[in-house]
């Protein structure tokens, strides 16, 4: 059987946005059977643990312009550990990234992605909370110039009582340009008084310019706090009257609101320099292709 | 100064400005007053340069300077500032950051330079002080959560800031409580100035016990129907718009 008969068509719901067949062609790869497409893909899966009450930072860069880079990741997080996770993804070739992690009580996972999206780029999360008291804050932001598709999705998945979700993802597409965001909290039946929010704001700079969100939250619990947002449209306008007003030029106060909308994504607490980075990497980013 | 004649504007094609002449000379204040939907502030914005308000004809110049052929960023550079009626929220951008970039722009664009950053940080905390917002409101997202007094607090500290030649006040005292509206007016009046212009636009009177003007002019239905000296506003206050509105 050829590879490209292994990958999944865009009739499957968890692709229909990104066409994985389209961005890989016929290439050869062994695959092994029973596991996630990404994983197949790539090299191995890295497992790690993070033991009780301790902290982690892992940053990864998925810079390659001409190569697949193919990733899958395993993280135990134990009893009140804490595992901080910031993906940047900013090269032109297909790039595949997908995480399990699983949180013991207390524990907590804060993710940040920043992806500029490539041939396809796709950054998958699945976060099961199997310990009470388990919380996730899982942000992103997208940037999608001409000839990128950047996809951003997670499954969250409340198997027990008193988990805390907090998702912020905004992104931005230029003409030409492709954003996907498909989000699913998952609220099990006996995951009683769990908290979750989930919130994506799309930007279409330009006609031409294309967002696909699919957000989903399903609840099986009848005792829980979930809200959802999701929105996609043109950049304020009475915004930018108003800074144009106080003198600032129209495409300085496009990249600033732009700027705006974005960094509120990016979480406060990261280290100083990392957030730097980031903010950087998105002024960068309307600087080279406004 | 600020020369307006026979100004007409349009919004989605319906004329809402019907031929406004209007001339504030420099060192003084003028007050319009109006009712609702008298086109108060269709006059503010189209001056100000905001998309969809076409003027159809007339001319609007400031120092001799025709202002209607340019971009808002132009005006506003050229000295015209305008205190909206709502200020506008932006979340993600501190206030700081907002008037860096404006007061930049600003000089840059008249050929000034940029002001040296602790030179700025001192200005606006100075002017800040006066306005009674803290360092800590400075570095929040501008206007986000703030109520309807604290936003005409911080339009006036841009005011302030961007020290323009001619201010344009739309509605200033619209959801401000006392002590808040004496504090703004305070700092309006600090920028009172042989040099500088301004027009305060309002529907009540009570905005003009604090910031006295020297003329008043009523519109109604889109063209001024009465001018005379302050003692206009009281009039106004006691008899109500009517018989303009009959007379229109």
């Amino acid at each position: 059987m050829s590879f490209a008969a292994e990958l999944p068509t865009r009739r499957v719901e968890a692709w229909k946005y990104s066409d994985l067949r389209a961005a890989l062609g016929d290439a050869p790869h062994v695959l092994r059977e029973g596991r996630d497409i990404i994983e197949r893909l790539a090299p191995g899966t890295q497992s790690m643990d993070i033991p009780a009450g301790e902290a982690r930072l892992f940053v990864e860069r998925m810079d390659d312009d001409a190569y697949l880079d193919a990733r899958a990741f395993e993280w135990r997080v134990a009893e009140g550990a804490t595992l901080t996770r910031v993906v940047v993804q900013t090269g032109a070739a297909t790039a595949l990234s997908t995480a399990r992690v699983t949180l013991a009580s207390g524990a907590k996972l804060r993710q940040f992605v920043l992806a500029e999206g490539g041939k396809l780029a796709r950054i998958e999360t699945h976060v099961a909370l199997e310990g009470e008291g388990a919380e996730v804050e899982l942000n992103g932001i997208y940037m999608a110039a001409r000839g990128r598709h950047a996809d951003l999705t997670s499954v969250i998945t409340h198997a027990v009582p008193n988990g805390v979700t907090r998702q912020l993802i905004k992104g931005v597409a230029r003409k030409g340009g492709r954003g996907v965001f498909q989000g699913k909290i998952l609220v099990e039946r006996g995951a009683q008084k769990t908290n979750a929010r989930q919130y994506h704001h799309g930007l279409l700079l330009e006609d031409g310019a294309e967002i696909y969100a699919k957000p989903e939250l399903l609840i099986h619990a009848d005792d829980v706090q979930c809200a959802h947002g999701n929105t996609a449209g043109g950049l304020d306008e009475s915004a930018l009257f108003y800074l144009r007003s106080r003198g600032v030029p129209e495409s300085q106060a496009r990249s600033l609101l732009i700027e705006a909308f974005l960094a509120e994504a990016i979480p406060q607490d990261l280290p100083e320099a990392l957030r730097e980075e980031l903010l950087g990497r998105v002024r960068a980013w309307l600087e080279s292709s406004s | 100064m600020l020369d307006i004649a026979n100004l007409q504007v349009a919004v989605a094609d319906k004329e809402i400005i019907k031929g406004v002449t209007l001339s504030v000379p420099a060192g003084e204040v003028h007050a319009i007053m109006g009712p609702n939907g008298s086109g108060k502030s269709t006059l503010a914005y189209a001056l100000a340069g905001r998309d969809g308000y076409a003027v159809t004809g007339g001319t609007a110049t400031l120092d001799g300077a025709d202002i209607l052929a340019l971009t808002p960023e132009e005006r506003a550079a050229k000295g015209l500032f305008l205190s909206f009626q709502y200020p506008v929220e932006i979340p993600g951008l501190s206030t700081l950051a907002f008037l860096k970039a404006s007061l930049n722009a600003q000089r840059v664009a008249r050929g000034e330079g940029e002001m040296p950053a602790m030179e700025l940080l001192k200005l606006m905390r100075a002017k800040a002080e006066a306005l009674k917002i803290s360092d800590e409101m400075l570095k929040r997202p501008l206007n986000v959560g703030f109520s309807g007094g604290e936003k005409k607090r911080f339009e006036a500290l841009q005011m302030a800031v961007l020290a323009p030649r001619f201010a344009i006040l739309d509605e200033t005292d619209s959801g401000l409580d006392i002590d808040a509206l004496k504090l703004v007016a305070e700092n309006v009046n600090a920028l009172r100035g042989p040099d500088r212009g301004m027009l305060v636009i309002t529907h009540y009177q009570r905005l003009l016990d604090y910031i006295k003007p020297d003329r008043v002019h009523v519109l109604a239905q889109g063209r001024i129907v009465a001018s005379g000296g302050p003692e206009l506003a009281l009039e106004l206050e006691r008899e109500g718009y009517d018989k303009y509105l009959r007379a229109a």
